[in-house]
């Protein structure tokens, strides 16, 4: 699947390859430091193209393959554009040509303190005021938070009795008075991608920030959430072929041959394999404009899964060759996939729903 | 856990409140074991535990050692991997030579030792001085090494090293050591794998702390943390399998403590411990992703645990136990 893009993914891992060393990844890592100079890069040499969900997925999956901390710093500035492209009013449409262009980076606020798997009880809300809502509350986790310049928001706007009904999602300006990013540290991995808690203090919003229509904004971030999980995934599968590669470098160079080893490579190829299929499927429907959240959600939850797997494999089959810096990244990264955008819990739970549903 | 007495029950509160009182676990992974915490550990006697007395140590049988390994793992691994360092590879490695003279030293924290247990090839050359680079040397600020280069040889410091970063044990210095040191071979046979062999039980008692730690911190978040309006302990999934792992490590507990057979404890630690601990940072969502919940360290250790100690060797040293015969495989 997707062999015609053969050529552009060997452009982008060649980019990987030269720009991901593993002085830079170390660097950023330890450092946990975004690196802005390599997204202005990846975007100057063309490799984003956000216009094509094809190549933003294979861009994903080949630059987390050489360092996903890298990978999806360069990846991510993007964050929450989807949402706009599909609900937001013409400015805001516009507004997009900004984003890709690298101008802006964005970042999506849904996550708070108090829950991130139960997005319908969020806290924050933004309360109408003549023409104006006014913004209060926090989110927790946001990537990009501290060096976005614009985030997509979602807070509550009225009381309902299903709590899902009164949400709404806004387009923030985090220069906006009010708006602060505390930078959080200390995170096992992805360490170069940047990670906030934010906090809302009577922020002013115009009417015109709102995104879409008052009230329907749990919608619209499950709506996002079922496209950005194929990217999630292709960020796992990045990383359990990553880790793959480390494997297999590590029993040519050693020559090891015994049959443990050989069954323990064939059982990772055939889960990464798997994960491949069914993530490529999956954007298969969703490119076509007909998206199966519950392929989706298996591609997302079976590639994080097959992502810390394969990581943990090539740890324990390299073992104190494991130690290297650029190895044990893998591991370290690996985790984060089973966590965002729905942890594999959660995931599961979309799956039954819908195939219980029976669509 | 009917084997264990009540004074081993007072040495576990003794060694849990010992932690409490006088270990910062966030501050010793930034910053390290320092000659401070192992002054405290030697006052207590953890530092000598298994050291024999006419040399300062505890002398302390092995259930004794195990709970010590146990609790202190349980609160930050590297602790007990500092302890299993001196008292399950460099006590065994001096014993019976005239290396024992340093144990007094060891046991009262005054001299810091290492053992490589890492590297099983060296490109070493020998003089008047062994000369060379030696990779992964846990405790690298050590007074003087042990190393299996098919001898048993121990080096005298100071080492010139390049510290690394390193996620395992990171309350210990990590790295490579230059060599230009003088030397000594204290056994012509290398001890190491003898010494690995007989420290199963002491690995399993690291891992078990690990995979007490990880579930103790799981568990306590399911009574507190609520989605979807209820606690997670009360959805299914988590706990069925939180209480499976419960269940793991109280049987490991058991059979570890009964002393039942060092492979069979062994391997079930290691086939527990990367699960259990990574279930535990799932339990916490986004927070066991930060190290201020203390949950990935469980994880880290753990992954790092398996990978040294436990590979191919130590499956063919288990069925070669389990078919009472030195198999050999194709
Ligand atoms: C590095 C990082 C970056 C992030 N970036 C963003 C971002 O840019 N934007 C954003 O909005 N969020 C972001 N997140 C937040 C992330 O999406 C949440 O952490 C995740 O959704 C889980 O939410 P939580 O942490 O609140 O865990 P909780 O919701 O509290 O879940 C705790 C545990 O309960 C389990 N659980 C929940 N419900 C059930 C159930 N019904 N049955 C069984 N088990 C259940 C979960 O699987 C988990 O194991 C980020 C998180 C991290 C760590």
């Amino acid at each position: 699947m997707f062999e015609e893009y053969d050529d552009y993914r060997k452009q982008i891992r060649e980019f990987g390859l030269k720009e991901f060393t593993d002085e830079v990844a170390a660097k950023y890592d330890r450092g946990e430091e975004y690196p802005d100079y390599l997204r202005k890069k990846s975007l100057s040499v063309g490799i984003i193209d956000m216009h094509n969900p094809a190549k933003i997925l294979i861009s994903i999956e080949e630059l987390c393959r050489v360092d996903a901390g890298l990978g999806i710093s360069v990846t991510t500035p993007y964050f929450g554009a989807e949402v706009l492209m599909l609900f937001g009013n013409d400015k805001q449409k516009e507004f997009l040509n900004d984003v890709y262009s690298g101008k802006y980076v964005l970042g999506l606020g849904v996550t708070e303190a108090s829950g991130g798997s139960d997005v319908a009880h969020i806290k924050t809300t933004a309360t109408k005021k003549g023409d104006k809502y006014i913004l209060n509350g926090s989110k927790m986790f946001i990537t990009n938070g501290a060096i976005a310049d614009y985030l997509v928001v979602l807070a509550r706007t009225s009381d309902e009795d299903k709590p899902h009904h009164g949400l709404s999602t806004f387009l923030l300006s985090t220069k906006l008075n009010g708006f602060k990013a505390n930078k959080l540290t200390g995170k096992l991995g992805v360490r170069a991608t940047n990670t906030a808690e934010l906090t809302f203090n009577n922020i002013e919003l115009n009417s015109e920030d709102l995104i879409g229509e008052e009230g329907k904004g749990f919608y619209y971030i499950m709506a996002f959430f079922n496209i950005s999980r194929i990217y999630v995934a292709a960020q796992a599968l990045g990383i359990a072929e990553g880790a793959f590669d480390k494997i297999q470098d590590y029993i040519k160079a050693n020559e090891i041959k015994d049959e443990n080893t050989m069954f323990e490579i064939a059982d990772v190829a055939t889960r990464i394999e798997a994960a491949k299929e069914l993530t490529y499927n999956a954007a298969s429907y969703l490119f076509k404009f007909e998206p199966r959240p519950q392929l989706t959600s298996m591609a997302k939850a079976y590639a994080g899964e097959t992502a810390v797997y394969a990581s943990e494999k090539a740890m324990e089959i390299l073992g104190t060759n494991s130690l290297e810096e650029n190895v044990e990244r893998i591991f370290r990264n690996a985790k984060i996939m089973e966590i965002w955008e729905g942890t594999s819990e959660v995931e599961k739970l979309v799956i039954s729903r819908f195939i219980l549903k029976g669509e | 856990m009917s084997n264990l007495n009540e004074e081993n029950n007072i040495l576990r509160d003794t060694v849990r409140e010992f932690c409490e009182k006088n270990l910062d676990e966030k501050k010793i992974e930034e910053e390290k074991i320092d000659n401070n915490i192992n002054s405290l550990l030697a006052s207590q006697g953890f530092l000598g535990a298994k050291i024999s007395s006419k040399y300062g140590g505890s002398e302390l049988d092995d259930i004794s050692y195990h709970i010590i390994l146990e609790e202190f793992s349980k609160y930050l691994p590297s602790i007990a991997m500092k302890i299993f360092m001196i008292n399950s590879l460099y006590l065994p490695s001096v014993i019976n030579t005239e290396y024992e003279s340093y144990l007094p030293d060891v046991s009262s924290g005054k001299m810091n030792v290492s053992v490589d247990f890492m590297n099983n090839k060296y490109k070493l050359e020998y003089s008047n001085n062994v000369n060379g680079t030696v990779e992964n040397i846990l405790n690298t600020d050590a007074e003087n090494i042990v190393l299996f280069d098919g001898k048993t040889t121990i080096v005298e410091g100071p080492f010139k090293t390049r510290e690394k970063d390193f996620m395992g044990f990171k309350g210990l210095k990590f790295g490579s050591i230059e060599l230009n040191n003088k030397y000594n071979v204290i056994d012509k046979n290398s001890r190491k794998e003898k010494i690995m062999e007989n420290s199963y039980n002491d690995l399993s008692a690291i891992a078990l702390g690990i995979i007490s730690g990880a579930i103790d911190k799981a568990m306590n978040y399911s009574r507190v943390r609520t989605v979807f309006g209820a606690y997670l302990k009360n959805y299914e999934p988590l706990v069925f399998k939180l209480s499976e792992m419960y269940s793991k490590e109280n049987i490991l507990r058991s059979i570890l403590y009964s002393n039942l057979d060092k492979y069979y404890t062994f391997n079930f630690a290691m086939n527990s411990i990367v699960e259990i601990a990574r279930f535990s940072v799932n339990t916490h969502g986004g927070y066991g992703y930060f190290k201020d919940f203390g949950v990935e360290k469980f994880y880290r250790d753990a992954i790092i645990l398996k990978s040294v100690f436990y590979g191919n060797n130590e499956l063919k040293q288990l069925s070669n136990h389990i078919y009472s015969e030195k198999l050999t495989f194709i």
